[in-house]
């Protein structure tokens, strides 16, 4: 969004582009040694740490986003239940994404999903609006109103042509996907790409009308995550993705910028109804690979995996 | 000062109306207007045939008019304050006249009053039609709450681009889920009547036609508080033309019963000599202090009550009870007592969580007009949400805590094969599974796909799987009043052990499911070996999860 600022004085001017100047080559100085950025950072640890961790180890938050940008932040938090129950990300892994937003400069940061319970009983339990509460310029809203969604084409798309998508992330520069690990009755899992379908209004026809893999798929072509971190500090690998069911504790932090490599080195994390999987098993994520979206065998890329 | 205390009285009913949501807290009524209301809950008690503890507070009530005197009608009323404040609105430029039938109106009231009672007798809860604290009640849930939030929203969509240009991003991305109700223009249509009769007399409501004030009126004479007119009376009448209720007569006479202590007369009166001071007199006897209804009057109305109270009920409704598809909120007592005791006030509706609670037509019969009911394919009830019994002033929907609450079984999920995505057309869909609180929809396949099926004693009928369902039209999954949970008193938790239902959902439930596993993962993690998994030995094809490609 182009922001016209007439009437800045030079020492305003000279101020800001000596921060710029010394955040900036502090930041290299403490990077360089990271210069050859990893595909994926796979951190273990407690969520916020591992969160921190990772997106470190990506290039720090300056590398996604900059000064004055407004960002989305699409975790999972649809289900009226809390941590425990591993429907949900992590208030502490969402907090810690914001708060590193913030810290680069980001303008707003703006926390949504589209609830499949009460919105309100969504926000209380997921703990997500309470984390962030102390956070300037942050919001967690529930968008339950057809009227803050747009229609936007999908030129890839299969079977799906057209979608009506959170305007907040349109109109935003950055949208982070901050999905929980959990296993999904019919997509298999449910992860980053799965997770995009948080962002849309018309989510059953995904179920009635169109192959959900494939459209899966088409939508991951339009909604581009800039970063995706899977929270598999908790995973639900049956009952997903309402639960209540199995719960893990990979103790795990994923982070990387291509969605599907994420979510398949996270396919691989947990057993899945008491299954191991390959990413490629994976139908909605097979075909977002297919559609370029992303790559699905993670054996070739550039994994740091350390504890946090 | 009337008006402020009157002013002050509406704010408090409208807060209290407001605060009924499932955040209220244990402690606070919100129901307090109706539970003060001494005639809903007489015929609550009189209908029903059963005690109702909260309808004791309307015993305050007529204590407090029995010592005072009917004050309720022009200082506490909401409706009474309402109609106060919209008569000079409307009918400013409006010359009225004492109404010729005035005399047989004021007696219409007792009529109104004696037909309810007398219907309660027979077993009917009729009292709601025009008892004035359910009715405004009523109207301030179907009639008034709707619009207002669309204004709001309207309002908030009006000024959303500057709000989203100034950043005020809190105000920017606010919108009030807009509450709809079934019934909301009759409601409405009939409290605009109840307004508009005030073209015809003040006060047209309070003073013919209110049930309650008629009741309140009986004990009214008692109160001390008593209007005195000074000996040098000139009677030049201004106090009779000015009487809302009708209550000034010649030579400085009042009619205790329908005197309401509005001092209108006290104002009008140019000689300044009427007075409402504390009187230690007792009870004057005579016309003046009891209602002239004759006693021909009197049987007509009760024969018409009772003929009333048994023709309501003179309907294959009554028989059919629980035979008809109705669900009713979690808490209701059974459906007979339910429907005498439950007083169409609308608070349960207005407070619920999902909106799902909404007001019966017919689908109850005529007894069960304006009862609630819930609507699944709308909405769902939510298991965290207890407030519809909390703010019931009768107690037709029990109020329970929130364990008691989910065991208060609603019905059952019955899933339609013919109809359903998967077992129809072979879909993927999961909605129902996915959705269902309880774990109560489990997979399994059947000829090489995965299909859902209802584990009926889990499911407690909260009727999410039907709302969700993403069929067009009816859904594919509906939820049945079979094995509702229904109880007049005890504990439902008892009683869903006795039946062997669980409603605490089991992880364990999956046929996927290796328990192992799970903790195998665990270790890997804790000795910190690799991360990255190895694909196990091939599972057979029909033993796969949806989702899954064969490796």
């Amino acid at each position: 969004m182009p922001r016209n600022r007439p009437g800045v004085s030079r020492r305003d001017f000279l101020k800001a582009a000596s921060t710029g100047l010394a955040v900036g080559l502090a930041g290299q100085s403490l990077e360089a040694s990271a210069a050859p950025a990893y595909d994926l950072a796979v951190i273990s640890g407690d969520p916020a740490a591992a969160t921190r961790k990772a997106i470190e180890a990506l290039g720090g938050m300056s590398r996604f986003v900059q000064k004055g940008q407004r960002v989305v932040l699409k975790p999972n938090m649809s289900f009226a239940s809390g941590p425990d129950r591993a429907s949900n990300t992590h208030p502490a892994v969402v907090y810690t994404v914001a708060q590193m937003c913030l810290d680069v400069g980001a303008e707003q940061v703006m926390i949504v999903d589209n609830p499949l319970q009460s919105a309100e009983l969504c926000l209380r339990r997921a703990g997500v609006a309470e984390a962030c509460k102390g956070l300037k310029d942050t919001y967690v809203q529930m968008f339950t109103d057809r009227k803050f969604y747009r229609e936007i084409k999908i030129p890839q798309g299969k079977v799906l042509d057209r979608v009506e998508v959170l305007k907040e992330v349109l109109d935003s520069q950055v949208l982070i996907s901050l999905p929980q690990a959990k296993s999904h009755s019919n997509t298999g899992v449910s992860m980053g790409i799965k997770g995009l379908m948080g962002l849309i209004w018309d989510r059953w026809s995904f179920h009635g009308k169109y192959n959900i893999n494939e459209a899966l798929a088409d939508l991951a072509t339009v909604l581009r995550p800039k970063l995706t971190i899977l929270d598999a500090t908790r995973a639900l690998t049956t009952g997903g993705p309402g639960g209540p069911g199995e719960v893990v504790k990979p103790n795990l932090v994923i982070a990387g910028t291509d969605p599907v490599a994420v979510d398949s080195f996270g396919v691989g994390v947990a057993p899945w109804y008491g299954q191991r999987f390959k990413g490629r098993q994976l139908e909605h994520l097979l075909a977002a690979s297919q559609r370029g979206v992303g790559k699905i065998d993670v054996e070739p890329l550039n994994i740091l995996r350390v504890i946090a | 000062m009337r008006a402020t205390i009157q002013a002050l009285s509406l704010l408090l009913f409208t807060l209290l109306f407001a605060l009924a949501n499932y955040r209220l807290p244990d402690w606070l009524p919100a129901d307090i207007y109706l539970r003060l209301d001494p005639l809903l809950g007489l015929s609550a008690i009189v209908a029903g045939r059963a005690w109702v503890s909260r309808a004791m507070w309307g015993l305050a009530l007529l204590g407090a008019t029995a010592l005072v005197g009917r004050f309720f009608c022009s200082y506490v009323c909401p409706l009474g304050a309402i109609l106060d404040f919209v008569d000079p609105l409307l009918f400013r430029r409006v010359k009225r006249r004492t109404l010729e039938a005035d005399g047989r109106l004021r007696n219409v009231k007792y009529v109104v009053l004696i037909l309810f009672v007398a219907a309660a007798v027979a077993g009917s809860s009729l009292v709601y039609l025009l008892d004035p604290i359910s009715l405004l009640t009523r109207t301030y849930t179907f009639a008034l709450l709707p619009p207002f939030v669309g204004v709001v929203n309207l309002v908030l969509d009006v000024v959303r681009p500057f709000t989203a240009a100034l950043r005020w991003m809190s105000i920017a991305t606010l919108s009030f889920v807009q509450p709809v109700f079934y019934m909301s223009l009759v409601t409405f249509l009939i409290f605009l009547g109840i307004i508009a009769l005030g073209r015809l007399a003040p006060r047209f409501w309070c003073r013919y036609l209110c049930p309650l004030g008629a009741l309140l009126s009986l004990v009214s004479p008692l109160g001390r508080l008593r209007r005195t007119v000074g000996p040098e009376c000139p009677a030049c009448g201004a106090c009779q033309d000015t009487c809302p209720m009708g209550a000034a007569v010649d030579e400085g006479g009042t009619r205790l019963v329908e005197c309401i202590q509005c001092r209108t007369c006290v104002a009008a009166c140019p000689e300044d000599i009427v007075r409402f001071s504390a009187s230690a007199q007792p009870l004057p006897i005579g016309d003046l202090s009891w209602p002239d209804l004759s006693r021909r009057g009197f049987l007509y109305s009760v024969a018409g009550g009772v003929g009333l109270g048994f023709a309501v009920q003179a309907s294959p409704f009554t028989p059919l009870q629980n035979k008809v598809q109705l669900i009713r909120p979690p808490g209701a007592l059974p459906e007979a007592e339910f429907l005498t005791t439950c007083i169409r006030c609308g608070e349960c509706m207005k407070s619920c969580l999902t909106n799902t609670l909404q007001p019966c037509l017919w689908e109850g019969g005529l007894a069960g007009l304006w009862t609630p009911k819930l609507d699944f394919r709308f909405a769902a009830c939510e298991q965290e949400c207890n407030v519809c019994g909390k703010v019931c002033p009768t107690q037709a929907i029990r109020s329970l805590d929130l364990e008691e609450k989910t065991h208060a079984k609603l019905g059952t999920a019955i899933l339609k094969k013919e109809v359903c995505l998967v077992w129809a057309q072979d879909k993927l869909c999961l909605i129902c599974d996915e959705i269902c609180p309880y774990d109560a929809i489990v997979f399994r396949t059947i000829d090489g796909y995965r299909r859902p099926f209802v584990v009926a004693s889990r499911c407690n009928g909260c009727g999410y799987c039907e709302q969700r369902c993403p069929v067009e039209g009816d859904s594919a999954i509906v939820v049945a009043p079979i094995g509702q949970i229904r109880l007049r008193t005890g504990s439902y938790v008892a009683e869903a052990k006795k039946l062997q239902l669980d409603f605490k959902p089991n992880p364990g439930d999956d046929q996927f499911l290796l328990k192992s596993e799970g903790l195998r993962v665990e270790s890997e993690k804790h000795e910190g070996a690799a991360l990255q998994a190895k694909p196990q030995a091939a599972p057979s094809a029909t033993k796969k999860p949806k989702g899954f490609l064969p490796w």
